[in-house]
């Protein structure tokens, strides 16, 4: 049976899906759902009748762009059926720089160093005593420390007097105080570090995390030296503390006041010739210092 | 300048963390801005286009001392401060009617900024069509032969496309593409100038078409607005040479072994170890049937009495 006449009088009924007219191949970016149609604008038709001649360009790009939408690989889900988009081929500028490697703390270091990896703990442990799982950690948890214990045995050697309790409780506050005070100083690092890296984000160095003491040291001292120097007096009156910084690279050298004076005379001939000899050109502009001086008479 | 935060509870944590800067980004959040004067074209153009941005966008609607050509501070601020990195700045002068300023930033400083003025503005509310939700992914269409080539029209349609293109997927709905942005580039002026734009925005109808791809018809949504440019910032190479840097976990592997010849095709190489002659099938010949011990065994002892025969002869 022949149902190809069944079919093109079915087909007649619907508008065609297909595009013709295009010499140029229109370009396509599914990634970011756009076609680019690089044939040339129908100038004529762009006067005569503009928004009938660009709604209809439109609508074949449309028809263009969707043919090829609906023609990629779908999946369906709850949102209904979905088309997997390839990665967009243009180029969009990123809103931020790209994130920086974050500074390791000292243990990330040395564990890297010591090739120790994290392992997992789980959160419910076994609880011997009472013989039901319970939290590691937290409301109800296994072990407080041993504080919650109702009898403690003192231990061989100590003062029987102590009480037993609250050297447990010290004992875990110094715990806390240390692992507080080592993250404290993680965090002083790494922000060095981060700094650091500002500086020499143009060369693309990384943090030199070896060095973050000596840098903030050198940091700390240079701003004490500028305090220093931010008195009424720039700090020459100011009483001396003993073992204070002094401020380096500056030294002052006084010439002998019995010497040479051929060497004296070389030198200050050598300035008097670099401002106003034959090279003392680029130094001082002739015509501008004649102008200044006369003007101020 | 704007003073550093320290976060001092949790919520106040989470919306600075999302703030750092991230291998997969947040979708640019727009400034629309209305500078010291502004006429009902652009006023209408300026929330025309917050529609179409939102929810990605913050809507200024007091007027602003702004003027981002000369002194960028104010964009600077804005940005930093409400974490967007894009703006639309509405001015109308003598000089410059109509004006709409684009302005994208990077890392809260100017990456580069162009101007459109609009000739001919029909805003959203004067066409009685339906009009796409809010928050849907729109469709591009850029048509004329000079997208390419002109420095005005490749920063357009880049601004056009960051504007717009919203969260990046790998899979879109096919219910949920309902419009079209069209820019179509008409014809250079005689004097070899960048000539008008045609912005026109369109609903789409998905008919039946007999086939399995749908009869595509467009509905005119607005905004619709003819435009010609004006002053253009381009971006400091060394800028956007760094604003287009791909982050390694977002670059697409790379195929060992894949390549593509001059003709197109895809020519790979493959490995498949060493061959096992032993399972080779070869054709079938009594000769070369695969012997067990006990024929091996057997054959032995005749060569031997063969060879044995051939001492005798010597």
């Amino acid at each position: 049976m022949d149902v190809s006449g069944v079919l093109e009088a079915h087909k007649q009924k619907f508008k065609s899906v297909s595009v013709e007219g295009k010499v140029i191949p229109v370009e396509y970016d599914l990634g970011l759902l756009a076609a680019y149609d690089q044939n040339p604008v129908d100038e004529a038709a762009l006067k005569k009748n503009k928004d009938e001649y660009l709604q209809s360009l439109c609508r074949d790009n449309a028809q263009l762009l969707f043919n090829e939408i609906f023609q990629l690989q779908t999946i369906s889900d709850d949102n209904g059926v979905m088309a997997m988009l390839p990665v967009p081929t243009t180029l969009l500028p990123r809103e931020k720089p790209l994130p920086k490697p974050k500074p390791e703390t000292r243990w990330e270091k040395f564990a890297k160093a010591k090739g120790i990896g994290k392992r997992k703990k789980d959160r419910m442990v076994y609880g011997d005593a009472s013989g039901e799982y319970k939290p590691r950690w937290g409301y109800k948890a296994i072990n407080d420390d041993g504080t919650k214990d109702w009898i403690i045995e003192v231990p061989a050697g100590s003062n029987p007097m102590e009480d037993q309790y609250e050297a447990r409780r010290d004992a875990k506050k110094e715990r806390i105080d240390k692992n507080e005070k080592r993250h404290r100083r993680n965090l002083d690092e790494a922000a060095v570090a981060t700094k650091m890296d500002q500086k020499a984000v143009d060369k693309g160095d990384r943090p030199d995390m070896d060095n973050v003491r000596g840098m903030k040291r050198k940091e700390l001292e240079s701003q004490i030296l500028i305090s220093k120097g931010s008195t009424a007096s720039a700090g020459k009156f100011d009483n001396a503390i003993k073992g204070d910084l002094k401020p380096k690279g500056i030294k002052r050298q006084f010439a002998p006041t019995v010497a040479d004076f051929s060497k004296e005379k070389a030198g200050n001939m050598s300035i008097l010739d670099r401002v106003v000899g034959k090279n003392g050109e680029d130094l001082v502009n002739v015509r501008k210092a004649i102008k200044a001086t006369k003007s101020r008479r | 300048m704007l003073r550093t935060i320290t976060p001092r509870n949790a919520r106040v944590k989470r919306v600075l963390k999302n703030r750092e800067a991230k291998t997969e980004e947040n979708v640019k959040t727009a400034i629309f801005i209305r500078g010291s004067q502004t006429s009902q074209i652009v006023n209408d153009a300026l929330a025309d286009l917050y529609m179409l941005k939102k929810p990605y966008a913050v809507n200024f609607t007091k007027k602003n001392q702004i003027h981002p050509f000369e002194d960028q501070s104010n964009l600077q601020f804005f940005s930093q401060k409400n974490d967007a990195s894009l703006f639309v700045i509405g001015t109308h002068s003598k000089k410059r009617p109509n004006t709409l300023t684009f302005a994208r930033m990077f890392d809260h400083q100017l990456l580069d900024m162009m101007e459109v003025s609009i000739e001919k503005g029909t805003p959203m509310r004067e066409f009685k069509t339906p009009k796409s939700a809010i928050g849907m992914k729109p469709c591009f269409m850029f048509n004329g032969d000079i997208w390419e080539h002109n420095q005005h029209y490749i920063m357009f349609k880049s601004m056009m496309l960051d504007f717009y293109h919203g969260q990046s997927v790998d899979k879109v709905a096919l219910a949920g593409l309902e419009y079209v942005i069209s820019v179509t580039a008409g014809p250079m002026t005689s004097e070899g100038k960048p000539g008008k734009i045609y912005l026109r925005t369109y609903t789409i109808v998905l008919k039946r078409s007999g086939v399995k791809l749908p009869r595509i018809e467009l509905v005119e949504m607005g905004p619709s607005m003819d435009m010609t440019f004006g002053r253009i910032t381009e971006a400091k190479p060394d800028v956007w040479k760094q604003s287009l840097r791909v982050p390694k976990e977002l670059k697409p592997k790379k195929k060992k072994n894949i390549s593509k010849d001059d003709m197109g095709d895809t020519v790979g190489r493959i490995h498949l170890g060493k061959q096992d002659f032993d399972k080779i099938q070869t054709r079938k010949m009594k000769g070369l049937k695969k012997r067990t011990s006990e024929d091996a065994d057997a054959t032995a002892d005749k060569k031997q009495r063969v060879d044995g025969g051939g001492d005798d002869e010597e």
